[in-house]
């Protein structure tokens, strides 16, 4: 098998990691690479999403059968298995050439987990130490190595992760045996005490080794379990919470494999996945709890509308909000209005009193934050206000032309593009 | 009316400010090679006088800031037409103003600046990533762009700090200038392309990436609208994966 035969068979198999991010890292110096703090993609593939890491698996090979995993152990699709000078090589000569920002390297288990994190990290050592690369490095840590490993990836890798796919422990027994949410969370808490011990020493010793400079993030598969959006919010504030996580990733489920403990969906959850990232982003950079955002009785997200204007829709007491007095945060949870143009509305307002025609030049999406604001004592929006005549407002500049697509994907790709491009809810 | 005009250069157009500061509120400045006669302005050629240049960055920097200097030098760097007057209304602003002025985010005057220095920092973001080497013959990393605007100097720095151990020549073609970087010195020049030759292995690592980038797509999730979002089509001719 040649190069490109076996590059093909392990992108294709790393593809459904999410993950994309090259960002929270400055590494630098002597050698080649160096990792940019806000992250540098480089391209676009076909389904819309970034490429700056060269995504691969070392080996496809598995000796697990987690029932969604394209890499299961009775899955007979041809195996590859890439040595550590071979992706230490390739990436090189990617990187050389500006394809890349660096390596992203995962891998199915070949042997056992020790054995298979060992390779992993020889591949990165060789990466760092003979082609004195300085690029960006995420190295995924398998569950069940060797604690003494696990650490050791921390000191390669800018950024470090363990998958917990499945959002509940009873989900992980079902599909994926041989899992448990222990053995999962095990690995997490070992790399968070550790980033956390060596930010703690470099405060103080500025020349101890930097581990994981741009932390450690997971991902959840969406929609091949019955876990509702709640409980995923809920895990994932907790994991931003408790582990420091950096980031959690959706991926939404693609049926690729057919098995009966699965459910038989016609097509990926987009728009779904699209909701968990804005009510994630919310918690992030807005300041939202995931109790504010789903409760008992609404334990989903709502497809048709936003999760920030839902939570306005139905806190309709707190608004509208003085763009000229409210505080940063009160601001930052009007529909309509992101992390940048709340931060302009407060630099803007020093030189002169804002009027409601000021705020579409501060870069707020009026058509939505009108019915929240007033700027000098004016309002725009509706006489009386009504959530549902809002609501009804909202989707005619949705639809333009009066029809009602609410499952559909294109207006999560169309949504899903614009966050993409300004980060804004 | 009076119209400063100027060599085209960096230097020479903060010349033509300088003195167009003089009387702000009836002056433009145009380049001497794009201005249009108009019938009710007295033309004047602003010469190049490093002094005059450097006095006015630095009364930018202090009556505005850091920050109100690289958002002129950028929207200079947007070649858009009228970006001369643009700036010279924003300058005369700080100039007026001072502190208020860099608060001013609604004033036109202030956001027609700041949009043009932000299309051509996101210009040069972009580029960051879609700058793509080929190995010629002699082992330099050569690049072709056509960015535009003029991002070149803003690129140079970000790939000296990760490609200081290679040559590398990164080519704006639109523009015939060219950032070579030759054992640690870098050179502007103008740069004939086509006697270069590529390196014999070249082609086969052009073949992996190509080979890469189509497996990484998820066909289930195939969103053509949003890839043409992140990469127009005008970028794509220079673009390996893109390209036959």
């Amino acid at each position: 098998m040649d190069l490109q035969e076996k590059l093909e068979i392990l992108a294709d198999s790393a593809k459904y990691d999410a993950s994309c991010a090259s960002s929270g890292s400055s590494r630098g110096g002597q050698g080649t690479g160096a990792a940019h703090q806000s992250g540098v993609c480089h391209s676009w593939t076909a389904d819309g999403r970034c490429v700056s890491l060269l995504k691969i698996l070392m080996t496809n090979e598995c000796v697990y059968d987690c029932a969604y995993c394209v890499n299961r152990r009775t899955n007979d699709s041809p195996k590859a298995i890439l040595t550590p000078d071979e992706i230490a090589g390739l990436t090189f000569e990617f990187y050389k050439r500006n394809y890349i920002e660096g390596l992203f390297l995962s891998s199915g288990i070949i042997v056992s987990p020790d054995r298979t994190m060992e390779l992993m990290l020889e591949a990165v050592r060789k990466l760092r130490k003979t082609f004195h690369f300085n690029g960006y490095v995420h190295l995924k840590v398998i569950p069940g190595a060797d604690q003494a490993l696990i650490d050791q990836a921390g000191l390669w890798a800018d950024r470090v992760s363990v998958n917990i796919e499945l959002p509940s422990d009873k989900s992980l027994r079902l599909l994926a045996p041989g899992k448990t949410k222990d053995t999962v969370l095990r690995p997490m808490n070992r790399l968070a005490q550790q980033i956390a011990a060596h930010k703690d020493e470099r405060r103080s010793i500025k020349t101890s080794p930097a581990y994981a400079p741009a932390g450690q993030s997971t991902q959840l598969i969406i929609g091949a379990t019955p876990e509702t959006d709640r409980e995923i919010i809920k895990l994932s504030e907790a994991l931003y919470g408790k582990m420091a996580l950096k980031r959690v990733y959706y991926s939404a489920f693609v049926p690729v494999m057919k098995d009966s403990r699965l459910p038989a969906l016609r097509e990926p959850p987009l728009l779904r996945e699209h909701r968990l990232y804005q009510a994630d982003w919310l918690l992030r950079f807005y300041g939202f709890t995931a109790d504010e955002l789903l409760d008992e009785a609404h334990p989903q997200l709502d497809l048709a509308f936003d999760p920030k204007t839902i939570w306005a829709l139905n806190n309709l007491d707190k608004f509208p909000l003085e763009v000229n007095k409210a505080p940063y945060e009160e601001i930052l949870r009007v529909p309509g209005i992101g992390v940048t143009s709340a931060k302009r509305i407060l630099r803007a307002r020093r030189a002169g009193p804002l009027k409601l025609e000021d705020l579409k030049k501060l870069g707020v999406v009026m058509k939505r934050a009108v019915y929240f604001v007033t700027a000098g004592g004016k309002y725009g929006g509706l006489k009386k206000e009504s959530g549902d005549a809002i609501k009804l407002k909202l989707l005619e500049h949705k639809n333009p032309n009066g029809q009602l697509n609410l499952f559909g994907g294109e207006q999560a790709a169309k949504e899903g593009a614009e966050a993409a491009a300004t980060g804004q809810l | 009316m009076r119209t400063w005009l100027y060599d085209g250069s960096f230097e020479g157009f903060l010349t033509a400010l300088s003195l167009a500061l003089e009387r702000p509120e009836d002056c433009a400045i145009a380049r001497q090679d794009g201005a249009e006669a108009g019938l009710f302005s007295e033309f004047l050629s602003a010469g190049r006088d490093p002094a005059r240049a450097a006095a006015v960055r630095k009364v930018i920097e202090t009556r505005g800031s850091a920050e109100s200097w690289q958002h002129a030098r950028y929207a200079f760097l947007s070649e858009s037409p009228g970006a001369e007057t643009a700036i010279l209304k924003y300058v005369s602003l700080l100039l007026e103003k001072g502190r208020a002025a860099y608060n001013m985010l609604a004033d036109d005057r202030v956001r027609a600046v700041h949009g043009l220095a932000a299309k051509v920092g996101g210009e040069a973001h972009r580029f960051m990533g879609f700058v793509r080497f080929s190995e010629l013959a002699d082992k330099t990393l050569y690049s072709r762009i056509e960015p535009d605007h003029n991002i070149l100097p803003l690129l140079t720095g970000h790939f000296r700090a990760r490609l200081g151990a290679f040559n590398w020549v990164i080519h704006d073609a639109r523009r015939n200038l060219a950032a070579l970087y030759f054992k640690g010195r870098l050179v502007y020049a103008p740069l004939d392309a086509a006697s270069l030759r590529e390196d014999a292995k070249e082609s086969e690592v052009r073949k992996l990436w190509k080979h890469f980038f189509k497996t990484a797509a998820i066909k289930e999730r195939l969103n053509p609208e949003l890839q043409r979002q992140n990469v127009p089509l005008k970028y794509r001719k220079n673009l390996t994966e893109f390209t036959e």
